[in-house]
């Protein structure tokens, strides 16, 4: 299978936490593939969030996407020999899970919400100022350049923000978006949110 | 935003910088503040996971159809769910029994006999199909649920197991 192909991380540096993380992640698969169920509960707490992203920006209504990820995980049981590296493996989920959450949602003649209800979501409270890495002006800002974006991009940088920073450049392949010869590139997706970011700093002095 | 103003025009072939990666951040957080995944989510798939380490093959929720408009004109409630593998379709007919319980009738196609375990949390219910692959469940707590079809008892081996995804009744 063509999402299988490994690829290889110049971004990850030896010695990194990066890396820690990476062989931690082989480990579990291994132990996995051994049949010990601690492992893959372990994979499905740490991968879920993202793949409930994933089913979520294919426009998928919350049941949908409970189902589809009980599906992916399912089938990642029946695939984990052919899993030979903690990137294949992100690479294999997110791909699966944007599959199946395709497939229900073509079959499924389901309500498809609104592209942008997420936009009304977003809470002006409720999350700690230092884990922010923009302050609450900045994340309106942010969520306002991104609702400026195709819907495409949006989906994109919806997933690649869950995506581990050492799988990010398989994902990035895997869905379509640039990756040059040294390590993963922005992508028109993210240089056009840059391009909006500064324009709205530049454009609008507080 | 707080990132800096880097000179120049940027295009999509740069290499990631930091502002890229603390924009990918800001993303996350909006996300995870928007539309978190419900937490309990990975407990309810590992629920679904933990089974013996047989080869299985996934059946997949292939239609689901709820009678609340029946149950509205004074039919009992009930719904129906279709699971699809390879080899087999699984369709259930789930009604509340009126002591808070759940009824499940289930249809095997193509019809054969097997052997259905029915995983809930903390046991699991076990019944064998009839011959036109029928079979049912009488009383089946609220909860997660979750279907194993297995060779029936006295064709051991015949048939590979299949299992659906967890169901909440």
């Amino acid at each position: 299978m063509a999402e299988l192909t490994p690829v290889e991380h110049r971004d990850a540096r030896p010695g990194t936490a990066d890396e820690d993380r990476g062989s931690r992640v082989a480990d579990l698969v291994r132990a996995a593939r051994n049949g010990h169920q601690d492992a893959i509960g372990t994979l499905v707490t740490e991968f879920s969030p993202l793949l409930w992203q994933v089913a979520r920006a294919a426009g998928l209504d919350t049941g949908d996407a409970e189902d589809v990820l009980q599906t992916v995980w399912l089938r990642l049981l029946t695939h984990l020999d052919d899993i030979r590296t903690p990137s294949a493996l992100v690479g294999w989920l997110v791909i699966t899970t944007r599959r199946e959450s395709w497939r229900v949602r073509s079959q499924a003649r389901r309500h498809i919400p609104a592209e942008r209800d997420w936009l009304a979501a977003i809470p002006d409270a409720g999350m700690r100022a230092e884990d922010l890495a923009v302050t609450a002006d900045g994340r309106r800002e942010l969520a306002a350049a991104l609702g400026q974006l195709s819907p495409r991009c949006q989906e994109l940088l919806r997933i690649v923000a869950f995506v581990p920073r050492p799988d990010y450049g398989i994902v990035a392949a895997e869905l379509g978006m640039a990756r040059g010869s040294i390590g993963p590139t922005r992508g028109r997706c993210l240089a056009r949110l840059r391009a909006l970011l500064d324009g709205s700093t530049e454009g609008s002095p507080r | 935003m707080t990132h800096p103003a880097a000179p120049g025009r940027r295009t999509g072939d740069d290499p990631l910088d930091d502002t890229d990666l603390s924009i990918l951040g800001g993303i996350r957080q909006l996300f995870e503040a928007a539309d978190p995944m419900p937490a309990d989510l990975p407990e309810r798939i590992h629920f679904s996971l933990a089974l013996p380490g047989l080869e299985y093959e996934v059946a997949r929720l292939s239609a689901q159809e709820d009678h609340r408009m029946l149950a509205a004109r004074g039919a009992e409630q009930s719904r129906t769910v279709t699971f699809d593998s390879a080899s087999l379709t699984i369709m259930i007919r789930i009604d509340a029994n009126s002591d808070g319980t759940a009824r499940l009738d289930g249809w095997l196609a193509p019809p054969q006999r097997r052997t259905i375990d029915l995983k809930i949390t903390g046991d699991t219910l076990l019944t064998v199909t009839d011959d036109h692959g029928r079979f049912v469940f009488n009383r089946v707590p609220h909860g997660s649920a979750q279907l194993i079809v297995r060779a029936a008892p006295e064709a051991a081996g015949s048939g590979q197991a299949v299992m659906t995804p967890a169901l909440m009744l």
